[in-house]
């Protein structure tokens, strides 16, 4: 039996190695030959850099020739200023809905759920003329405003089941003591949602950060631009540039990577338990 | 139906030992309690036994035939779980004859099965039923049922009763010892209740950290405690025990001093001057006027009323607490200073490692 | 489902109640209906109209759909996105989602080891842009480079290697074969916090009753995580019909070879900005988006009425 146990253990992570092989040999094969020169690129794709074909050149190509740097920044504010709001507008409707029921508490908290399974794309027309006609075309603030109405319905569900969790002696205890309404949301209830910024974070960044359509729809000039679209563009542009293209692809990996596998226990985590509805 | 035997049997993962050199022997027919505190080891003997987790020494035998290398099913044991596990996507029926399917049992055996654990355990309204439509009591006979059907050797309880409320515990308790006596099967049975113990086994198997006790009909257990933990385990509430050591030892009689009684005279037995012993005396056996060599005394703090026999809890001179059971209407009253006596025969001697001193006049 | 409302509330004035639902409620609902549902129900409302050489507009009610399914200038292409849509949504079902199923099964095994480090890396091409994932792919497969071809030469599969992006008869199941490699995460992740749900005490009653692993996991395990995989393939209807970023990225607004990896998303987008080929047509654009928009309700609806109703949720 334990022969038996062994030899199965081995066939599951064999499976399981092959696959992550598979899921991360891309990457790295992106990743190692950005570092490399031209010839050694096509003469030697799988190995990696060595001394002698250890070559930056591409980067500097990016840099030089597109405003990376703040398709960067714009991507950082954009991304952050819609998880900050979608967290705080998102935590203040989760909580209503559930402490300050009304009549038509339910139907409201329908109605916000539609977004999670209707796309909002559909309604780009209308979207773009609303911007124009308000002047906010071409601006970082049009797409907050579109990220924050995408990440609420979802952002809402979550906090909600969330909310049905904690218990409720803190917020008795503040009302006998005489706690006006507003405070006690922000300096009771808030802090202890902080488990649940985990998984609402994972569900919201990502689609903001790595998002296309809306920046290609809505931002018209350069400076606007995020890191998804610059990248995009900068590659379109640069295709037969292969030291280029690659140094700019693995410049938009190499971010998400490490805030990845240093929060990854985190996201994770708030994967597995935001699923688990 | 077939015997049990443990031999030498070890368990460690990495370097914690879980169990170590375990021997028991079950006969055919007979009900094994496995009692002991949380963590004792019980469970994971349990475990092994049903092949659920591996041996690291040690070898198991079911009817003498060596099962260490044997999964569950090929070792004709069925198993009742303390979270019942019932297939919540199958009705009552198909739970039962689930696991019948792959073992090559035949439709019609199956059904003839079913139907039979079904009258036994008075099942057969619920047989078209899902889990979750069912009590936790209906719960708990559907997987004694489910154990039934396989008609295994062993009979394998791993705390059944946990999950029930105290008045279905009593009835189910009834139940279980209703079906060894029908079904004659051999059952091995884990819990950390030492009046489920009492009341169901043949014989009881008291564990702690990894190691075998004693292993005793329940009245051996009580009256002869092989040692310090288990004379502590065993009966509720727990014995009394008084740290003493032995002054001097005179023509056969050795007299024991210590902080708590007074001076006590015992047969020596094999007693020597100096020698550090625990006094041990049960709640039930000390008596307000009593007779007998053992005397002790403290001021009553509280006193627990329960109909017939009420417990007082007496501060001692040592400062540490004495309980008493005390019979009838008439109780103590708080703050009192008050008097006991034990007789011989209900005095346990324990040396300085713990173990029973076997005295004369003494079981 | 939750307690009766506070006492507090309840007694509330109804001034305060109505300050409190504005300040908390106010934001989200504002910005939710002026930025999601009023421009689905603007554009809706654009479909029926046409526009005019002037720049104007005129009612012309359901016309415009009319001309997208059956005039051939219109209904070609929208019949080949769908269909493509279709083939695209088809393969990762039946890719996807089986090796996200397999990879929890596998990662839920009791005493596997290195679980988080198996976790985060199938994970990790999800967290990756799909633009990214788009142009590395592009790159690899291309045959310029020729790591693809070398990779298959090596496992003696040289003969099958062929540029696949560029041909139309490969073109979409390669892309979708791309989307499933980066996406297979998701579906993972919830199957393997659904299979981690089930009491380890069921499984062990499954061994006793004399169950290997592998029938432990079809009938056992499976049956109790159907709800989940249900979840997963209305996420999975709702993001294929959603999609656009990857073909756009990897093969421009005309997603070639020959419209043979349109999908709807490329057609809207090319129906409303316009290319290179045709002029921006924001009323037949917001037809196409109301037809994608009735396809993903109908998708959604089957699943809330159909698998939902008969899908139990096992609670333990």
């Amino acid at each position: 039996m334990f022969l038996e146990q062994r030899a199965r253990a081995l066939a599951v992570h064999a499976v399981l190695i092959a696959y992550s092989a598979l899921a991360l040999g891309p990457i790295l094969l992106v990743v190692m030959n950005s570092f490399k020169s031209r010839n050694a690129i096509f003469g030697s794709p799988l190995s990696p850099p060595d001394s002698s074909t250890f070559s930056l050149i591409g980067y500097a190509k990016v840099f030089r020739a597109s405003h990376i740097v703040v398709y960067f920044e714009n991507s950082l504010i954009v991304t952050l200023v819609s998880m900050g709001l979608v967290l705080l507008f998102g935590a203040m409707a989760a909580w209503a809905l559930s402490e300050y029921r009304f009549r038509g508490s339910t139907a409201v908290a329908l109605f916000l759920s539609i977004g999670i399974m209707v796309p909002i794309r559909l309604g780009s027309v209308a979207i773009l003329n609303m911007m124009r006609t308000a002047g906010l075309n071409d601006t970082l603030t049009a797409l907050i405003l579109v990220y924050i109405a995408q990440g609420l319905p979802m952002a809402i569900f979550i906090l909600s089941e969330f909310i049905q969790q904690i218990p409720m002696d803190l917020r008795d205890a503040a009302r006998c003591d005489g706690v006006p309404e507003t405070r006690i949301f922000f300096e009771v209830i808030a802090p202890l949602l902080r488990p649940a910024i985990a998984t609402v974070a994972v569900f919201t960044i990502v689609p903001i950060w790595n998002d296309l359509w809306f920046p290609l729809i809505l931002t018209s000039s350069d400076s606007t631009h995020t890191i998804t679209l610059g990248v995009q563009q900068f590659l379109g542009q640069y295709i037969t540039d292969w030291n280029s293209v690659l140094a700019a692809l693995s410049m938009a990996i190499l971010p998400v990577v490490v805030i990845y596998v240093v929060f990854s226990r985190q996201l994770i985590a708030g994967l597995t338990s935001g699923a688990v509805k | 139906m077939s015997n049990l035997r443990v031999e030498h049997l070890g368990k460690s993962y990495g370097s914690s030992n879980v169990l170590t050199d375990i021997n028991l022997s079950v006969e055919n027919g007979e009900f094994i309690v496995l009692v002991g505190p949380s963590g004792c080891g019980k469970s994971t003997l349990l475990r092994m036994i049903a092949g659920l987790d591996g041996v690291t020494t040690g070898d198991i035998y079911i009817g003498d035939r060596l099962v260490n290398g044997l999964a569950p099913a090929e070792r004709r044991i069925a198993m009742v779980f303390q979270s019942y596990a019932l297939y919540p996507h199958m009705d009552v029926r198909k739970n039962m004859t689930f696991g019948l399917k792959f073992t090559g049992v035949a439709p019609a055996e199956r059904q003839r099965r079913v139907d039979e654990a079904a009258r036994m355990l008075r099942l057969e309204p619920l047989l078209g039923r899902y889990p979750r439509d069912l009590s936790g009591g209906q719960r708990q006979r559907v997987a004694i049922g489910r154990a039934i059907v396989r008609e295994p050797d062993v009979f394998l309880f791993d705390e059944p009763l946990s999950n029930l409320d105290a008045a279905l515990r009593v009835s189910t308790r009834v139940e279980i010892a209703r079906l060894h006596r029908l079904l004659g099967a051999t059952m091995v049975y884990v819990t950390h209740d030492q009046t489920e113990a009492m009341t169901l086994a043949d014989r009881i198997v008291v564990m702690s950290e990894g190691r075998i006790e004693q292993i005793g009909k329940a009245l051996d257990l009580y009256y002869a405690p092989a040692n310090l933990f288990v004379a502590g385990f065993i009966g509720s509430p727990a014995m009394n025990f008084f740290s003493g050591s032995v002054e001097a030892v005179d023509g056969g009689t050795a007299r024991v001093f210590g902080v708590g009684f007074e001076p006590l005279a015992l047969p020596a037995g094999p007693l020597d001057r100096g020698a550090k012993v625990t006094i041990g005396v049960r709640p039930e056996h000390l008596r307000i006027a009593g007779q007998g060599p053992f005397a002790t005394s403290g001021v009553v703090e509280l006193v627990e009323r329960l109909g017939e026999s009420s417990f007082a809890h007496v501060r001692r001179v040592d400062d540490k607490m004495l309980v008493v059971e005390v019979r009838g209407r008439e109780t103590p009253a708080v703050s009192e200073n008050v008097a006991f006596r034990a007789p011989l025969q209900d005095i346990h001697v324990f040396d300085a490692s713990g173990q029973r001193v076997p005295i004369n006049g003494s079981h | 489902m939750a307690e009766p409302v506070p006492q507090v509330v309840a007694q509330m004035p109804k001034a305060k109640l109505i300050g409190l639902l504005a300040l908390f409620l106010g934001p989200s609902v504002v910005i939710y209906t002026a930025f999601s549902i009023y421009p689905l129900l603007a554009t809706m409302q654009l479909s029926t109209f046409t526009g005019e050489s002037g720049g104007g507009v005129h009612f012309v009610g359901l016309a415009n759909f009319v001309t997208l399914l059956t005039d051939s200038l219109w209904s070609t292409p929208f019949w080949n996105a769908l269909k493509n849509n279709m083939i695209f949504f088809a393969i990762h079902m039946a890719v996807q989602n089986p090796i996200g199923i397999a990879l929890a099964g596998l990662l839920s095994l009791p005493g596997l080891k290195l679980k988080s480090f198996y976790r985060t890396v199938f994970f990790l091409p999800t967290m990756l842009s799909v633009v990214i994932v788009g142009f590395s792919w592009n790159l690899i497969l291309s045959p310029l480079w020729g790591v693809a071809k070398g990779a298959l030469t090596a496992v003696g599969l040289g003969s099958w290697f062929a540029p696949w992006l560029g041909l139309e008869s490969t073109a979409l199941v390669t892309l979708a074969l791309m989307s499933v490699w980066q996406f297979v995460g998701i579906p993972m992740m919830l199957i393997y916090a659904a299979l981690l749900n089930i009491p380890d005490e069921l499984v062990d009653a499954a061994r006793v009753d004399g169950l290997g692993q592998l029938r432990i996991f079809f009938h056992i395990k499976l049956p109790l995580v159907l709800p989940t995989i249900g979840l997963v393939s209305v996420l999975t209807f709702v993001g294929n019909f959603n999609a656009f970023d990857l073909i756009y990225s990897v093969k421009g607004a005309l997603a070639g070879p020959n419209f043979a990896s349109d999908i709807l998303g490329t057609f809207f987008y090319r129906t409303f900005f316009g290319n290179q080929l045709q002029l921006g047509n924001p009323t037949m654009g917001a037809a196409v988006a109301t037809v994608m928009f009735f396809i993903i309700l109908i998708g959604v609806c089957v699943y809330l009425f159909v698998v939902q109703r008969r899908m139990r949720r096992y609670t333990f």
